[in-house]
């Protein structure tokens, strides 16, 4: 069972991070009506406000699937409320850094922030580089931490065969390891792993800035530091929301508890192997790259799909097909979260061919993709468990008019959003551009269709916001 | 078009994904009555990852040989053109260009139907060296990276006039950043 402590905390992490998506959402819009000519901003407030969404938006969701898969732990292996706490701590004043790197100091090199741009911004101020640098290294040692505290929390219980479920490849296996915890553990790998390559780009990044110009990166090498951090952080987030689901869909359904099987084992194991490799894909246009690693960028990317469809998706397929569920706004969530992450997967999966991905890298095909597993699947995976947790403690509820009001504007204001930026991609419309040139002014129009639409998914989600933040608040404050 | 039979594509699968789960989550309201459940989930499981795993490899099969650095590898370009990308604006010559004192050539004429080779570097961050054709559409791109040189093979089908974007964000006047050239 969950402390009073751990309940407190989550409810503090669940607040915090639908505060700054509420901000985040604001800005995002923000982007679309400037591109879409409806208001005008500068290009350097356009710009920056883009780098505080990019960033604030990965950030808030990994911290969010921490925050879930350090709760659901707690029935498993002891967790460190301590580390929990310092996580927090450290999240908040990374944001304010970060935060104040962007919105005073006009930081704007994107949430990507690819070398040398930091280095060679214009007209942000002197200071904004160095502590949007700072910012990163906070945040990155409250997450490395936070990660490592987790794994060495589950290595306590579990050796790290038991932890893989590698016993499981065989028959009769003596000791049984619960997805959730093989999930956990396969993604905390992969979190650890970029967390650390995060930490080299950073120690490049400072002994370049501190050396006076005697000391140079290479593009290249950094380029790919990057987004082996940026492209698994962004991933391994998906992947402690599914932790999640495989823990909690059977349980809200009244259906029973998901085992670990033989091919839960070897597809998460292989899921490990795909994940820490397919970044390749972002480096497809640096045709400098060798060759053998922009093959591996596709076939890793390809055959992620195989065991999240085959497994994970399947296991959906089993649980519902023809099935007695309990229908709640947990499951519903989680189960519409996984058709946008399939659907987003489908796009993605598209966008890693590379003889495809050279009439789409950089436009707006890779926002639609990656806002679709995010904006509805990902949020939606960590909506369901804000839902499930906020109700643990009040009257349950059954799904109301209301709620599916609510569930009504998610989608048609998440498909709208996203059928506007993949229009976008296949009309060749660049992403990260503030306005759009004369002679690709559906640009601006398309920019304004999702702008509205994003309005619409916004309703929805200040509505779960205020119904959970309320909950969220009253066990904040509750004396047991 | 290759981009709007990406879009049929994609919205085809989509479609199909969203009919299935439809399907699936109006059979469990069905189940209130009588519940089945899945007959065979094991094989079924089975059957369902052979035949991804099949589509995938064909789908590999198929679209790895098209990869821009197989296109046109054995052929030599009849014409080379240097670029060099500098924040905001690209520099094109048919001469290599003097990283200390860069200078190009304003006006660029490039046959059709011939091999055309661009050398894309950057003097400064990374830029994305894109090309649009003359109804605006991305036709092939590379990206400029300070410290190396991309070489991107092309054959000019149609006559007209060619824009070049940039598709890597590279600061504040990204969106402004832009060339062109001719093609007879």
């Amino acid at each position: 069972m969950a402390s009073i402590k751990l309940n407190k905390i989550t409810s503090v992490w669940i607040i915090s991070v639908l505060l700054l998506f509420i901000v985040s959402i604001v800005l995002g819009i923000l982007m679309r009506l400037n591109q879409g000519e409806v208001i005008s901003q500068s290009p350097i407030t356009f710009y920056s406000n883009m780098t505080t969404h990019g960033l604030t938006m990965i950030g808030i969701w990994f911290v969010a699937g921490m925050a879930a898969v350090n709760y659901i732990m707690e029935r498993y292996v002891k967790t460190s409320y301590t580390v929990n706490v310092l996580a927090l701590v450290l999240t908040v004043i990374g944001i304010l850094m970060f935060w104040a790197s962007t919105f005073i100091g006009h930081f704007h090199s994107a949430w990507t922030f690819l070398y040398p741009l930091p280095f060679k911004e214009m007209g942000s101020e002197t200071w904004a580089t160095l502590m949007f640098l700072g910012s990163l290294t906070v945040l990155g040692i409250g997450w490395l931490i936070w990660s490592i505290s987790l794994m060495t929390q589950i290595l306590k219980k579990y050796s790290i065969p038991q932890a893989l479920a590698w016993q499981h490849l065989r028959k009769n296996p003596t000791v049984e390891t619960p997805p959730f915890i093989l999930i956990s553990m396969i993604t905390l790998i992969g979190v650890i792993a970029c967390l650390l390559a995060a930490v080299v780009l950073l120690v490049l990044f400072y002994a370049e800035y501190f050396s006076n110009g005697n000391f140079v990166n290479d593009a290249l090498l950094m380029k790919n530091l990057t987004y082996f951090f940026g492209h698994t952080i962004a991933n391994e987030m998906l992947y402690l929301g599914l932790a999640v689901i495989y823990e909690l869909f059977s349980e809200v359904s009244g259906r029973p508890k998901w085992k670990t099987t033989w091919y839960v084992a070897l597809a998460w194991n292989c899921t490990l192997v795909f994940i820490l490799t397919a970044f390749f894909h972002h480096l497809y246009m640096d045709f400098v790259q060798p060759q053998g690693f922009q093959i591996i960028g596709q076939l890793a990317s390809y055959f992620a799909s195989l065991p999240a469809a085959g497994v994970t998706v399947f296991s959906i397929f089993i649980a519902v097909y023809r099935t007695r569920i309990k229908w709640s706004l947990t499951n519903l969530l989680f189960f519409i979260g996984v058709i946008g992450w399939v659907i987003g997967g489908l796009a993605a999966v598209i966008d890693s061919t590379i003889s495809n991905n050279i009439v789409l890298h950089n436009t707006l095909w890779v926002p639609a993709h990656f806002h679709t597993y995010n904006a509805m699947g990902n949020v939606l995976f960590s909506l369901g468990f804000f839902y499930w947790f906020s109700i643990q403690f009040s009257d349950k509820t059954k799904v109301k008019k209301s709620t599916t009001l609510t569930l009504a504007l998610l989608l048609i204001g998440g498909i709208g959003f996203l059928l506007a930026f993949y229009i976008g991609g296949a009309e060749s419309i660049p992403r990260r551009y503030s306005i759009y040139p004369s002679e690709l002014s559906i640009g601006a129009s398309l920019a304004t269709i999702g702008a509205a639409f994003a309005s619409i998914y916004f309703i929805a989600i200040l509505i779960f916001f205020f119904n959970i933040s309320k909950r969220c608040l009253k066990i904040l404050f509750s004396s047991s | 078009m290759q981009q709007q039979s990406i879009f049929v594509l994609f919205l085809v699968l989509a479609g199909i994904a969203t009919i299935v789960f439809t399907y699936i989550f109006i059979s469990s309201k069905k189940a209130a009555a009588e519940e089945k459940g899945m007959s065979n989930p094991l094989k079924k499981r089975f059957w369902f990852s052979l035949i991804l795993f099949v589509i995938l490899c064909i789908f590999i099969t198929a679209t790895i040989p098209k990869s821009p650095y197989y296109l046109f590898a054995d052929e030599t370009p009849a014409r080379v053109i240097h670029v060099s990308a500098i924040q905001f604006q690209f520099i094109l010559s048919e001469k290599a260009i003097d990283p200390e004192n860069p200078s190009g050539e304003s006006h660029i004429e490039l046959p059709i139907n011939e091999l055309v080779e661009f050398r894309v570097t950057s003097l400064d961050v990374n830029h994305g060296f894109a090309l649009y054709d003359s109804s605006n559409r991305l036709i092939t791109q590379v990206q400029a990276m300070p410290g190396y040189v991309n070489r991107l093979r092309y054959k000019f089908k149609d006559p007209g006039e060619y824009k070049i974007l940039c598709l890597e964000y590279c600061g504040m006047a990204h969106q402004v950043m832009r060339s062109s050239f001719m093609v007879n």
